[in-house]
Parts: structure tokens; sequence; C-alpha cells
């Protein structure tokens, strides 16, 4: 098998060389990684893309004020050097000083202030309002310290300010604008974007000045990131060794792919989870998931081990909780619907639907889980009319509340709180298909209470009421397959971030 | 009338039109592969369910993409399964009625409207053939392919949604050829006698138009029924034709192209089987226009 894949590869190696023209051959020797990444980024500027790219190019080229150890989960200090809670809802920070931007532009208080004042202007339009709206501004002390004023008590805010919210440089930026910032980034992070052209395209290039940060130094001089959306042509660039590392491999691929001489494949979990949502609470007109029975039978009707074993593969786990286990408050213990077609057909005949029903199901991605979830829910006689959508379009249709029932995906923004998910969906959003008024004033407590134990004890309660009432039907966690050349030393996190100064050569 | 059967008759008056056609047609090889071919998977799709192994619906996900029997599998499912553990052989078998099905239907509604279209620009001409030219010039300027996919991205994909668009964007070659075949045949004396005999529009056009330009409408349905099928399978492997779990050509090749690179035989089944179909409905629509043309007949 072995043999015959080389063989292979070779063969797919060789014929590639023949026919395209390949940029220069990127390696150990000239110290440039090539990457691929599979979607276009709208913006590089981190406050207005929501993508799992745009994490990735935020943490190389900007840091935050903490720093969350990805293995040990400890905050510790970033551009910050130390930080208390004045009260509820007043934090103040000492800044670490002789920190500059990658212009040359020294970073202190002002640099906070603007970045969180602007930030937290709803009218400027940050992409996900949820990761900033929670502030109300930043004043400044003196020029290493500040303070961030939240808006109302929020015990997930050293998670936030360790994640999405980073720092920019208050000069550049009143000039630059999000536009400006997209296509010229300025940070203070470990890489800095030399080259960005928009569909082709991002060179980021060492940091040499990088302070003494937790990320640690970064070792690869030069990270080239194209973006190739097929895979197979992923596959095939790595081959030829015009590409070194590719991710979010499908796991298939990735298993021909570990076969294989000179190439790595290394499996990580991720926090997103994979999730039916069904309209319980009618929006979209009288349907059958208003129904208890049915929901309850959707959840019986999905053989989710099967699913996890067969395709996800890798690091994936079954779930039943509409959060990622290891976030704070997601507690797993909950009613469990074991794989059981029978109860799920006579819990359809008990709630009046003894031939089934035929119902539009939506989806956007991984096009191969929906179908094997249709085929679940068809077995039991739920009949489905399939919608492929893209992403947008499906959220549009679903914050107008015509979605009866649809697969779908969140992954937290790798936030490790079970607000980042729960709160999301189940606080009478737009996107909040189940508007249980019980569910929303527990999580009101959880979230807001700065207590862990009273947090742990709504968010029990909410989590009990959403499952026992199968108001979604939780399925499963994914992982993502990272797929390097040997050359390349790299051990992936859980949390889904592509590390760059995690790399080296070997 | 002659005895047909006396040998000295027969040498005399040669053979009859009838048997001439049918030797030509016997001695065609393109047109002989072709009508088997299509007869062939005309009869698969009739009786799909008793040909079919297993159901082309039922999944079995610890069974995915097993290989064909020729590349190392068994014979519990002759060609392999697919990404969801469903036997590709009971798909491809369902497949052919949804291709047939669409090339057939499409290619009878846009040769209704076209034919309606033609005849009536060819035999009335004048203003009539003004707005029918007019029509025909409007339908070929729309590139036919980015037409459908918008219309069936607003409707959404589903097998009568795909029926009718292409039904109601192929006719531009039937009203072509059949306002040109009807312009020659409308001249011609057996026409003008049937009008000063005070025949009936609707008689001189339905006996005596018609059956002159019907071989040249034989031809044109066989290539707008591959066209169709060929489109079905173009939008199917877009995401915009039929919808899962439905078995569809296009949408096996569509589904097995994440894996073309382990697993080319996912891609190259179906892709084998939707090119010998067009191959042989083009071969059958060829090989009725040689058969039948005028100067093929001496």
């Amino acid at each position: 098998m072995l043999g015959k894949s080389t063989t292979r590869s070779s063969f797919i190696a060789v014929a590639l060389m023949a026919s395209v023209a390949m940029p220069a051959f990127a390696d150990k020797a000239s110290d440039t990684l090539n990457v691929a990444f599979t979607k276009e980024l709208e913006n590089v500027d981190s406050y207005f893309n929501s993508s799992r790219e745009g994490v990735v190019l935020q943490r190389a080229i900007w840091d935050g004020l903490i720093y969350r150890d990805p293995n040990t989960n400890e905050y510790v200090g970033n551009l910050a050097t130390s930080w208390e809670w004045i009260d509820d809802t007043t934090l103040e920070f000492k800044l670490r000083e002789g920190v500059t931007f990658h212009n040359g532009e020294a970073f202190n208080a002002d640099d906070v202030v603007f970045t969180v004042d602007y930030v937290a202007k709803e009218e400027n339009g940050v992409k996900t309002q949820r990761n900033v709206n929670w502030m109300k501004s930043a004043e400044k002390i003196d020029d290493y310290t500040v303070r961030i004023l939240l808006k109302e008590k929020f015990p997930a805010a050293i998670e936030f300010l360790s994640g999405p919210v980073s720092m920019y440089p208050n000069e550049y930026y009143a000039e630059a604008g999000p536009s400006g910032m997209g296509l010229k980034p300025v940070g203070t992070g470990p890489y800095k974007a030399v080259d960005v052209v928009p569909g082709q395209h991002f060179v980021l290039e060492a940091n040499e000045n990088y302070h003494d940060s937790p990320k640690g130094q970064p070792e690869i001089a030069k990270i080239d990131i194209r973006t190739i959306p097929d895979v197979n042509t992923q596959m095939a660039e790595l081959f030829s060794g015009s590409l070194d590392l590719i991710w979010q491999v499908p796991a298939d691929q990735a298993n021909k792919l570990a076969q294989m001489d000179q190439i790595t494949v290394a499996n990580e979990s991720t926090m997103r989870v994979g999730y039916l949502q069904m309209d319980s609470a009618g929006r979209s007109g009288d349907n059958p998931f208003t129904n208890k029975l049915v929901r309850q039978a959707v959840n019986y009707a999905i053989n989710r081990q099967e699913l996890v074993d067969a395709l996800l593969q890798g690091s994936s786990k079954v779930v039943y909780t509409p959060c990622f286990p290891s976030q704070f408050g997601c507690v797993q213990d909950v009613t469990e619907y074991e794989y059981d077609p029978e109860k799920a057909k006579a819990l359809l005949a008990e709630a009046g639907y003894p031939d089934g029903f035929t119902i539009d199901f939506y989806a956007y991605r991984d096009r191969q889980y929906a179908e094997a979830i249709t085929s679940y829910l068809n077995a039991v006689g739920i009949q489905t009319n399939f919608n492929m959508l893209q992403y947008s379009a499906l959220r549009e249709l679903n914050m107008k509340g015509e979605v009866p029932i649809s697969f779908q995906t969140w992954g937290s923004y790798s936030i490790n709180d079970a607000s980042a998910m729960v709160s999301q969906f189940f606080k009478h959003g737009s996107l909040d298909s189940t508007r249980d008024d019980e569910v929303l004033e527990w999580l009101d407590v959880a979230d807001s209470s700065t207590d862990p134990d009273t947090r742990i004890e709504y968010y029990t309660k909410a989590l009990e009421k959403i499952s026992e009432e199968a108001f979604w039907a939780p399925m499963f966690t994914y992982n993502t397959n990272y797929v390097f050349k040997d050359d390349v030393n790299y051990t992936p996190t859980a949390d889904e971030v592509l590390r760059f100064i995690d790399m080296s050569w070997n | 009338m002659t005895d047909m059967t006396d040998p000295l008759a027969q040498e005399i008056q040669g053979p009859s039109p009838r048997q001439m056609l049918k030797a030509r047609a016997l001695s065609h090889r393109g047109l002989i592969f072709g009508m088997v071919v299509v007869g062939l998977l005309v009869l698969v799709a009739i009786f799909a369910p008793l040909l079919a192994p297993h159901d082309p619906y039922a999944q079995s996900l610890m069974k995915r993409m097993v290989p064909p029997v020729f590349l190392g599998g068994t014979w519990e499912h002759p060609l392999g399964t697919d990404h969801l553990g469903r036997d590709y052989l009971s798909r491809l078998i369902y497949g052919a009625r949804v291709s047939l099905l669409i090339g057939a239907v499409a290619a009878l509604i846009s040769g209704l409207i076209g034919t309606a279209m033609g005849v009536a620009a060819g035999y009335f001409g004048g203003q009539v053939d003004a707005v029918v030219t007019f029509l025909i010039n409007v339908r070929l300027a729309m590139p036919v392919v980015l037409v459908a996919l918008a219309v069936v991205a607003i409707l959404g994909g589903s097998l009568t949604v795909v029926i009718c668009v292409l039904g109601l964007l192929l006719w531009d070659r039937f009203a072509v050829v059949m306002r040109a075949s009807t312009l020659q045949i409308s001249r011609r004396d057996y026409v003008a006698v049937a009008q000063v005999i005070g025949a009936s529009t609707p008689r001189i056009v339905l006996t005596e138009i018609m059956p002159n330009v019907f071989n040249n409408l034989i031809v044109i349905v066989t290539l707008e029924m591959a066209h169709a099928i060929l489109l079905e399978a173009a939008l199917s492997f877009l995401g915009l034709g039929v919808q899962p779990p439905t078995p569809s050509w296009g949408l096996m090749v569509s589904e097995g192209k994440n894996m073309m690179l382990f697993e080319p035989w996912l891609v190259l089944i179906p892709g084998t089987v939707l090119f010998v179909l067009v191959l042989a409905i083009n071969l059958m629509g060829d090989g009725l226009r040689d058969v039948t043309a005028p100067e093929g007949r001496s």
C-alpha cells in the first residue's frame, strides 16, 4: 500500500511539474514556509472579518494585552505586564514598555485607549459585535497605565482580551482605517505583513524586534500564504514541493496522506460543534418541530457515533450539549439521546406523524456530513428537500426565521467559555429559533455573574432544559488535520489556530 | 399491384424505399451502435428496480468507498460504494432514469415550442417570420448555462425545475431548422395544389408539411436530448441541479471529485457512462440524418 501510493504520488508530482509553471521552490533552504488557505479573506483587519483565516493572521500580526497559553489555558501578560479588577466593571492594566509597532510607532496607553474606544463604538461596524460590545471605553492614567471600563459585569473579559481584542497603533489606524489596515496591516506581533495581495497571497516576515512575549520568538523567516480553494490542488502542490503546509484537510484525504513518506499528518480537536437547529419557536410558520416529540425523534434518529467513527474521525467526539465540553460552564451531565431509529419512529407516530413528513433541510458546509444526516432522517420517515447554501445566505434566511431545520456549526471564536456559544444562540437574538424565556433568564444570570459557582449552576439549568426539550440536536465536535512536510516541526493546538510562531524547520 | 414475391417483378422494380432504408440503416455502424446503447440504457432505466442489486439510498457509513471488483473489491458491490457507503452500481442504474427522463422530457418540451415557432415562421412568413426570427436571435444571444444557473439558483434545484428550465431554453435549434425546412417545403407544388383545392391551414401543415420535415426533427431531438443530459450533469455537478439523495451521474462525479486524487474510479465510472450515453445519442442522431437525408438515398 505504501509503495503503491508513493508511486502514485510521485507520478502525480511529475505530471504536475511538467504541466504547471511552479513558483519558486520554497523550503528550508530559502527559509520560506508556503501555506495554503482554502477560503478567501474579506479583510485582513481582524475586527472586520469573521473567518478562521482571519484569526490565524490576527494572532501572527497583532498582540493582545493578555495571552492565554493554548496548552495550559493559563493567562499571562503580553502587551500588559499585569492587571487587576478595580471594581466589577473596571480593569486596570500596567503596559509593557519599549514595544514598537511594525512601522516604528511606540506602543503606549494612547494606542489602547484609541483601539478600545474605536472598536467598542457600534457605528464603527466591527463585524462580530459580541467580541467587543462588552467594553464601554478606555481611560489613560499615565503613559503605561490604562483602564478599560465595562458596560456591565462581564466575567469572560479576560478571555476575550486574550483572544479577539488586539491592539492597534492609534496614529496609523486613525489615518488608514479598516481598509488601509486590511491592505497594509501594522501591529506589534511576531510577524509583519510585507505583502498583501487580496485573492492571491499574503507574505509575512519575522519581526526581528519582537518583544519578550509569552508567544515566543518567530523562527521561520518568511511565510507565504496562498488561497487555493480546491483540496486536490493543495495536495498536488504539497507533493510537488510548492507547498509545505496545508490544513483543514478532510479525514479521507488525510488518511491517505498519512501513509506517504515525507509527510506528517497531525490531528487536533477544535472547538467547533456541529448541530441540527430546529425551529421550535415556529418562526417559519406551523412546522412539526414545534412539537417536542418530533424534536426528540430527530435526536434519536441520528447515529452520532457512526458519524464520528466513519466520517469525522480523528479526535472528534459525540456531544449532546450546545457548547464545546472544555468551555467553562459547558456541563456534560445532560439528557443523552442514544441512536434508536425505532424509538424515533414511535415518537413521530405519537406526535401524529405515523408516515413521517417532508421538510426543507438546509446546510452550508460539509455536504457529505449533511447528506449522511439527511439519510438518517429519511430512514425514520422525515423526508428532506436538501438545500445547500452559502454561509451568508443561510445566515440571512435564519435571521429572518425562515429555516425549519438546518445543519449548523459554531466555532466559538476559540473562546473557552460556554457563553460564546449557548448565549450566542439562546438569548432571543435574531439567530435564536427557540426563544425560551426560562433559558434566557438563566443565561442572563450565568453570563453576568462573577461567582464561578453561580455561573456553573445557571449554565447547568439552561443546558439541562435545552437538551431535555431537545431544542437542538447537537451531534459532534470537529477536528482539523494539519498536513505538512517532514521538514516542518509543528505541534498543533486544540483551538484551531495555526500558529506560525510555533513552527520551525527540522 | 405488382406481386412483390415475383422475382422478376422485384428485379424490375428494385427494392422498395422502405427496404432500401432498412438496408442503409443496417450498414451504418454508428447508427447501430447508438441505437443498441441507447436502447439498452432505456431498458436499464425502465427496469431499474429489478436490476439494481441494492437500494440506491441505503447508507452504510461503515462500508464507505469500497473499491469496485476490478480494483480489488468484492461482488457484494460490483462497482464499489460511494462516500456514504451506498452501492455505486445501483446509483448508476437509478441515475440512468434521471438522465434519460431529463433528456427526453426537456427535448419534448423544447421540441414542441421550437417546432411550432419554426413551422409557423416558415409557412406564414412576413410578420410572423420577423417575430420568430427576432425571438430566435434573442434566445441565441443568451448563454444557456448562465441563464440556467441563474434560474435554478433563484428557484432552487429540483428535478422538475431542471426539466422545465432546460425545456424552455433549448428550443432554438428546433426553431431554426424547422423554419428553414418549412420555408423550402411550403414552396413546393403539392403545397400550392393543396392550397388551391381549399385545404385548411392546419390540414396543410399536418399532412403536407410535417411528414416532410419529420426526418430533420428526429435528428434535432436526439442532439438536443444529448445536450440536455450534459447540461443536467453540469448543473448537478455545480450543486444546482438534481439534489441529493436523488442519484444523478453529474452529482456522482461532483461527490467523487474530492477523492479524485486517491480514488479516481469514483469520478471515472459515472463520467464514462455519461460519455457513452451522450456519444451513443449523438451517433444515433448522425446516423438517422445520414440514412434519411435525400442525398443518402441515392
